[in-house]
């Protein structure tokens, strides 16, 4: 029965098991390192790059916990279909929820002064004004 | 429509067997995960729109700077978040390992790893509790935002906000795992398992904990790493 | 049994063995029998519509009679809900959004999927029962849940939740907005997430019951319509309902814990500011829609499947197109999910991805015409039999091409931008989704009733019915477009304060009048169904409509397993009507030597 297509893989099953720690880890010390790397960097356009391969590497970290540990990758292909397909809907739903939130933080920023400039204004004056409560004094951003 | 007269056994959508030669409770698994991945993917998205929506933003690096033991002005930032990671990363390992034991009918195998996969889990709450602990003394809360954004303007409390609901909805989702793995490590003990002749629940809890460990890959870059 | 057996390697349920007694209890409360849960919702359904629609009564008396004072209603319903013999502003508004969020989600949502999806499925596919029965009936003792609390909200002191099915913040976010925005909202939320839940839990299992256990022969393409339509509508709530689960506990937070997801510079009464910054209203309304428009399809896809169904059925004729229905209801089901923002044109959503979801929008019209040639074709030509099943079935059509052609203008920015928030958008999505959803879930109702209580139904009664809400339908909705045309907006207490809007006057007074007969004769319809279940014409024949079906392979009353021996086996798709001179060859009829391909 449907233990069939589970007892031809095992076999295998350790190695592979070890051989996705592997490459989950080696994704994850990349995405650290890339972290690490962009601190403190000044240049926007090299961070958004970075930022870029860093959701490359999730993706594929993503693949890797699908595919081997959930164990689709060895399902039958119809049902490999009917999870992955749907998931194409998240591409618009992404797309155009941050393209709008962005067009709204434009059309804040161009009909808005008071919202204009707040986000100009260095912090601690705004601060005394709204009096957040913090119990501790907050450490200052050099 | 009626040109093919019989059904051909080899032919898996003829009906009278699942086409995807899977039994029916791991396909509902599949979906549900399908629709929670959903739950988070429109939290993760709320999130990422708010932040295109707003002039600055906290630097996470200057947020997530501490580990537990550490001095007053530690400076390590995703030194801890790597920790809980990689405590993910394996209990997910372990998880498979129980799930292939289950496979081969070797109890005590699964014991073992599921323990250990539940140590992890609890590792990776107490991790959690910790650094919302370290959070809330520094002033951070729902609705309290104590951090100024990267270049010094005041920040909304929108912050924390999704912050703690996003990885709070994360923990109890890890809770839950860890809840149902012991539920699991129970029924192996009493032999449940072994006496319906197939470890079939174990696999279910398994697709369950690497969700839980996938939703993390995703929360971890969302707002530690970019 | 053998499938039976390894697809339920390890559920309990061995339905083999004959079944012992059962209490009073397991079988009509805590049943997990696929068809007893089906007439659960559907009754609850029933007492959720009567409310809904008694909302509507009163709320229409105010539109149509804004100058009079009915102080018998003051008796009834106490001082809170009405004043001097005048609906209260803030009672009409809790009747509108009640009226809404009960009539979208608790009648046409689980009222319709829940009792056909839960009735029809396992009896057409072949199965047993659902894959998981007992999580089957935990989902209708959710919507219990959701329907005790929304009901209770209702006598809360301040009132229940007012400001619009939608639940846009500020008013759901925050408790000073509004008398509604407080306990009522609480109560409103809580039953919302028991009901997605609920809807969850019912979704899982319909379309693993679909996939997983149709019986031996049952291919996708034998399988019917409906169940096609069911499937769809089980994938659009799974996926979507999660969204507006999120959204949802963003508002809770809002309401609750001191966060500002939704809300940004407010001042309520001009009374300081509110700590809230930085949250955008218009995120949620993303939130809402990107379930609230699968939402409209959720409600309709049911009655679709159905109507195809029934018009084939009783055409005599193979449904034309049968490949092309399945289609366009997978387009449809995918556009539905990309389309959301076309409800937003007006919040300044940004002009270029507004011009993307006017292109998608009007996409929809193309599988949308598909659906409309297809039934119309099946009828043409066909030996029509006019039973009322088949007369709401054919209302539905008409329903449908009516409102979705103004769907189309709604989905240009340009003319919605005039029409956004008038009663042409009441309009378009009573006639469009409520109506002719109705229509379907009636069309279903009359069809099915033989197999449900092995009752029929009373004809005349049935055509009374049917003729009163047709006409009835067109009356109230029809000048709705005119009076939104001229501007007329949805969601006002009283428009005799606008000297432009008194020309209205009559034609108000006129709708509600209408109102007041369609409900009335909904009643009949009541009286109808539960006379006929005791006193009804008892159904002789097993197969009373001479359909292709499994469902009436089944004995006239089938107990719980649905089948008394072997599931049969399936040999055809269910449209053979009318086929080599032979006026229908149910699906267990195995394929003859002889037989013509079509
Ligand atoms: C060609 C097909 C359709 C198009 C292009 C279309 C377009 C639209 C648009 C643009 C709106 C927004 C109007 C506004 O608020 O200004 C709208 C509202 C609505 N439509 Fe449709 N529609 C179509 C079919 C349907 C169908 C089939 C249903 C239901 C089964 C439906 C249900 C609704 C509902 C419930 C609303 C109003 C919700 C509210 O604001 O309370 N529509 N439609
Ligand atoms: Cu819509």
């Amino acid at each position: 029965m449907e233990h069939t297509a589970v007892a031809e893989h095992h076999e295998g099953g350790k190695k592979e098991v070890i051989r996705v720690t592997i490459i989950l880890t080696v994704l994850t010390i990349i995405e650290l390192a890339l972290g690490f790397a962009m601190m403190g960097m000044e240049n926007q356009r090299l961070r958004l790059a970075i930022k870029g391969a860093i959701v490359i590497l999730m993706l594929s970290k993503a693949f890797y916990i699908v595919g081997y540990f959930m164990h689709l990758k060895h399902e039958v292909k119809n049902l490999i279909m009917t999870i992955v397909v749907p998931l194409f809907i998240f591409f618009w739903f992404i797309f155009s929820f941050l393209y709008d939130g962005n067009s709204f933080k434009n059309l804040k920023n161009t009909y808005d002064p008071y919202k204009k400039e707040l986000s100009t204004t260095k912090a601690e004056k705004k601060e005394e004004a709204k009096e957040i409560k913090t119990d501790e004094k907050k450490k200052a951003v050099d | 429509m009626s040109t093919t007269t019989t059904a051909v056994p080899e032919k898996l959508w003829s009906g009278g067997k699942s086409p995807f030669k899977v039994e029916y409770g791991k396909l509902m698994m599949w979906y549900f995960l399908m629709s929670d991945a959903f739950t988070f993917g429109a939290f993760l998205i709320a999130y990422g729109t708010t932040r295109f929506a707003t002039n600055g933003w906290p630097n996470p690096n200057e947020v997530f700077k501490s580990y537990p033991f550490a001095s007053e002005n530690a400076n390590a930032p995703l030194v801890f978040v790597s920790i809980m990671t990689f405590i993910l990363i394996i209990s997910s390992v372990t998880m498979v390992l129980a799930v292939q034991a289950g496979q081969q009918m070797k109890k005590n195998a699964v014991v073992i790893n599921l323990i250990l996969t539940i140590i992890g889990g609890a590792a990776f709450l107490s991790c959690q509790a910790w650094e919302w602990n370290h959070l809330f003394h520094e002033g951070a809360w729902w609705g309290r935002n104590p951090f100024l954004n990267a270049d010094g303007t005041a920040s909304t409390t929108n912050f924390t906000n999704f912050f703690f609901t996003i990885t709070g909805f994360h923990g109890f989702h890890v809770f839950s795992g860890v809840i149902i793995n012991i539920i699991m490590l129970i029924m192996t003990l009493t032999d449940t398992f072994e006496k319906r002749g197939h470890y079939l629940m174990i696999e279910k809890a398994g697709l369950y904990w690497h969700f839980v460990d996938l939703v993390w890959v995703f929360v971890f870059t969302c707002f530690y790493l970019i | 049994m053998s499938n039976e057996a390894n697809l339920h390697s390890h559920d309990s349920h061995d339905t083999n063995h004959e079944h012992h007694h059962e209490t009073f209890i397991t079988k009509y409360v805590f049943s997990q029998d696929h068809k007893m849960i089906a007439k659960q919702f559907l009754i609850t359904g029933m007492v959720w519509a009567v409310l809904g629609g008694l909302m509507s009564v009163l709320f229409r008396l105010q539109l149509g009679y804004p100058d009079s004072h009915f102080s018998w209603l003051e008796d009834i319903l106490g001082k809170w809900w009405v004043k001097d013999g005048q609906i209260t502003p803030e009672a009409y508004y809790a009747l509108v959004t009640t009226h809404g969020t009960v009539l979208v989600f608790f009648v046409l949502t689980a009222g319709l999927s829940g009792t056909f999806a839960n009735f029809l499925i396992p009896l057409q596919v072949g199965a047993r029962d659902m894959a998981s029965p007992f999580m089957n009936m935990l989902s209708y003792w959710f919507f219990f849940a959701a329907s005790c609390i929304m009901l209770s909200s209702m006598f809360v002191e301040t009132g229940p939740f007012s400001g619009g099915w939608t639940a846009y913040p500020p008013l759901s976010a925050l408790g000073s907005a509004s008398p509604g925005s407080k306990t009522g909202m609480d109560l409103w939320i809580i039953a919302m997430a028991l009901f997605v839940v609920s809807s969850l839990l019912g979704g899982l299992n319909y379309i693993v019951t679909i996939l997983n256990m149709r019986t031996k022969g049952m291919s996708m393409t034998r399988l019917p319509l409906t169940i096609w339509a069911l499937f769809f509508t089980a994938v659009l709530g799974v996926l979507s309902f999660p969204v507006l689960l999120s959204g949802f506990i963003l508002l809770i937070f809002d309401r609750n814990f001191g966060t500002s997801f939704y809300l940004s510079d407010i001042f309520v009464n001009g009374v300081g500011a509110l700590p809230n910054e930085g949250g955008s209203a218009i995120l949620f309304q993303h939130l809402f829609w990107f379930l609230g428009h699968p939402e409209v399809y959720i409600i309709l896809l049911p009655a679709m499947g159905m109507v195809s169904e029934i018009l084939s059925v009783n055409s005599r004729k193979p449904i034309f197109g049968y490949m092309a229905m399945i289609g366009s209801l997978f387009s449809i089901a995918i556009l539905a999910f990309l389309v959301w923002a076309h409800h937003m044109f007006v919040t300044g959503l940004n002009p270029f991805l507004g011009s993307i979801f006017v292109l998608l929008t009007l996409l929809i019209a193309v599988p949308s015409a598909i659906k409309v040639f297809n039934w119309l074709t099946t009828l043409w030509r066909g030996n029509i039999r006019f039973t009322p099943g088949m007369m709401f079935a054919i209302g539905f059509v008409s329903l449908f091409i009516s409102g979705g052609l103004t769907g189309i203008w709604l989905g240009n920015s340009a003319l919605d931008i005039h029409l956004h928030d008038t009663y042409f958008v009441i309009a378009h999505f009573h006639i469009v989704m409520g109506v002719a959803s109705m229509f379907g879930m009636f069309a279903g109702i009359y069809h099915w009733y033989p197999k449900m209580y092995g009752k029929h139904l009373n004809n005349t009664l049935g055509y009374i019915h049917f003729w009163i809400t047709i006409a009835g339908a067109y009356l109230i909705f029809w000048p709705m477009h005119y009076e939104g045309l001229a501007g007329m907006p949805r969601r006002y207490y009283d428009y005799s304060n606008w000297e432009s809007f008194k020309q209205f006057a009559d034609l108000n007074r006129f709708i509600s009048t209408v109102a007041m007969i369609v409900f009335a004769t909904q009643l009949l319809f009541l009286f109808n169904f539960f006379y006929s279940i005791f006193k009804g014409r008892k159904v002789t024949s097993l197969n009373p409509w001479q359909s292709n079906t499994l469902e009436w392979t089944t004995p006239l009353r089938p107990g719980h397993g649905n089948w008394p021996g072997e599931i049969p086996e399936v040999y055809r798709w269910p449209y053979d009507y009318g086929k080599d001179g032979q006026d229908f060859i149910p699906q267990t009829t195995p394929v003859g030597e002889e037989e013509s391909h079509h």
